[in-house]
């Protein structure tokens, strides 16, 4: 796909964010710039520390930049002001402890007011999708991570957002429920093609998922590649893994990234 | 039944027949052998269980002043319990009333001024000697002030019961608010949650739970307040019971009372640790032993 042609959602210039430490001032980000188009799935992907969920939570309005310019289909971004058409996933599970698996998916809709009988009907629909059937009155606590990181995505994906950002959505959870949820994911996404920025660590990852993948250099990140990843859909997140195009991608960024990773190191960096 | 319950129900129930066999022959003892009984196993002091028993048959009117059982004739339990207006069944009703009402305050109001300074910054800065000096004070010694300005029937206690209540579930709601998990705001703001949907879904939920740990010491405090009201004056009530009994020298009937007090205690704390258990019901399972 070509980004440049396709009606653009995301655009961000110059983006820049630093934070008091002790040290002084740490520049997190600085001059990131990168557009993203419509229905376009993109893998923000760097070493740790290189500030990429710090530009995720900047386009989320839950971080105010100290530089450059975020537009959300052609609005500029307020921070502190979340925008309708835009959904968010955390790494960390935020889901309510004190509601059931159904009132966590229904909680959107409870906000907007939507009658009870149209909310059952598509908290049970999401529940069914995310292949949580049986588990609709059970609370949080009583979940594994997979089962918790899933009930999330229901639960921002109800309100159908037509841009989700993703913060390292999976990056707690076991190489086997991680390919799982990938799955998912792909099933998902695949049918109602929402625009994606996906923060991720994780090259396999990124390249199983995203049309494109945006490599951000050591802190302080900037963009330093951008790949496109055009294999085939629907994908099968095992199977994509063995084919030789997957390989020669992966190298290809691989190498890239590996001198990121290995000047993260020299930083210190340990946060993301 | 595991072989270690076993061997501990059986001590349990060892060690309270020991205790109550003690008390009630050990004086009689006493004659033989001073020095092995202190002078506190007096039966003047502390009555003996036999004789608590009898008191509590005739308090309660289950046998009439006469020793005659009441339940089995129409008409007597009723005259014995017209013949005494602080009769044992009214004194418990009262005070059980009072401890609960003081309780339901002073947690409701507990709950609120937590909450409110809790998610003010600039209202506990600004609050924060008061409470602190307030809360220095033991608000027991409170008590006569209350007698004296809300009179002797049923608001003293109450009163009394809410203010020794109240500071213990506001220092919980306290904390527990200004620990809300960040994220669970973020969240819900990202979910279009309004300021005052933020409030009612995340943050009054979340401190929910904070002011729940504290509703078991709440009600034996609220329980703790109450007597200590009837104490200082009242006109039903156990409490009041109890210090008629000691004016009258009867060690007995102070006995019975307290007595009826440890089961009204118990009662109330096992039902607000149901309550808790309940409320609590999405938090994981606790470590327990088995």
């Amino acid at each position: 796909m070509d980004s440049a042609s396709a009606r653009c959602r995301i655009d961000i210039r110059g983006l820049r964010k630093s934070f008091l430490a002790q040290q002084g001032e740490v520049v997190a980000v600085d001059d990131a710039s990168f557009r993203i188009g419509d229905s376009e799935f993109v893998a923000l992907l760097g070493p740790s520390g290189c500030g990429k969920s710090t530009i995720l939570n900047m386009v989320a309005t839950l971080i105010a930049p100290n530089g450059g310019a975020i537009e959300v289909d052609g609005a500029a971004v307020v921070p502190g002001r979340p925008m309708r058409q835009v959904g968010y996933v955390f790494q960390k599970d935020t889901l309510f402890p004190w509601r059931t698996v159904e009132d966590n998916i229904g909680y959107a809709l409870e906000l907007a007011r939507v009658p009870a009988a149209e909310r059952h009907k598509r908290v049970h629909e999401a529940i069914h999708v995310a292949g949580l059937d049986g588990f609709a009155k059970f609370y949080p606590s009583s979940l594994s991570g997979g089962m918790r990181q899933r009930v999330s995505l229901m639960r921002t994906l109800i309100t159908q957002p037509e841009i989700l950002l993703m913060d390292e959505p999976f990056g707690a959870l076991d190489t086997h429920t991680k390919l799982d949820m990938h799955s998912v994911l792909l099933g998902l996404w695949e049918r109602t093609r929402q625009t994606v920025l996906f923060v991720t660590h994780d090259l396999g990852e990124a390249l199983t998922l995203a049309d494109r993948v945006i490599l951000l250099s050591a802190r302080p990140g900037r963009v330093k590649d951008d790949f496109q990843v055009d294999f085939p859909r629907p994908r099968n997140a095992v199977a994509l893994r063995e084919t030789k195009e997957y390989a020669e991608l992966f190298q290809r960024i691989w190498h890239s990234l590996g001198e990121e990773f290995a000047r993260a190191h020299e930083i210190g960096a340990h946060t993301t | 039944m595991s072989k270690r319950a076993v061997s501990t129900l059986f001590w349990q129930i060892a060690i309270g027949v020991g205790a109550l066999a003690t008390w009630q022959w050990a004086w009689d003892l006493h004659e033989r052998v001073p020095w092995l009984v202190p002078e506190l196993f007096d039966p003047y002091f502390v009555s003996k269980p036999a004789d608590i028993f009898q008191q509590f048959l005739r308090m309660g009117c289950f046998v009439s002043s006469k020793g005659e059982w009441t339940l089995g004739t129409t008409g007597a339990f009723a005259a014995c319990i017209g013949k005494s207006e602080n009769n044992l069944w009214i004194a418990t009703w009262v005070t059980l009333k009072n401890t609960l009402w003081g309780f339901a305050l002073g947690v409701s109001s507990g709950f609120a001024l937590g909450l409110l300074l809790g998610r003010s910054d600039r209202l506990s800065e600004i609050f924060y000697p008061y409470i602190t000096a307030f809360n220095s004070v033991p608000r027991i010694a409170l008590a006569p002030i209350i007698i004296l300005a809300f009179g002797i029937g049923d608001a003293s206690k109450v009163v009394t019961a809410l203010l020794v209540v109240v500071f213990l579930v506001f220092f919980n709601t306290f904390e527990g608010a200004r620990s809300v998990d960040r994220d669970h705001i973020n969240a819900a703001r990202l979910l279009g949650a309004s300021e005052w949907q933020v409030t009612r879904t995340v943050i009054v939920p979340s401190t929910m739970a904070w002011l729940f740990a504290s509703l078991s010491p709440a009600i034996s405090f609220s329980l703790i307040g109450v007597i200590v009201g009837e104490f200082i004056g009242a006109e039903h009530g156990i409490g009041r019971m109890i210090i008629e009994a000691e004016a009258r020298g009867e060690a007995a009937g102070m006995m019975v009372a307290v007595f009826v007090l440890m089961v009204v205690g118990v009662i109330l704390s096992a039902g607000v640790a149901r309550l808790q258990r309940w409320l609590l019901r999405w938090r994981p399972a606790q470590g327990q032993q088995v």
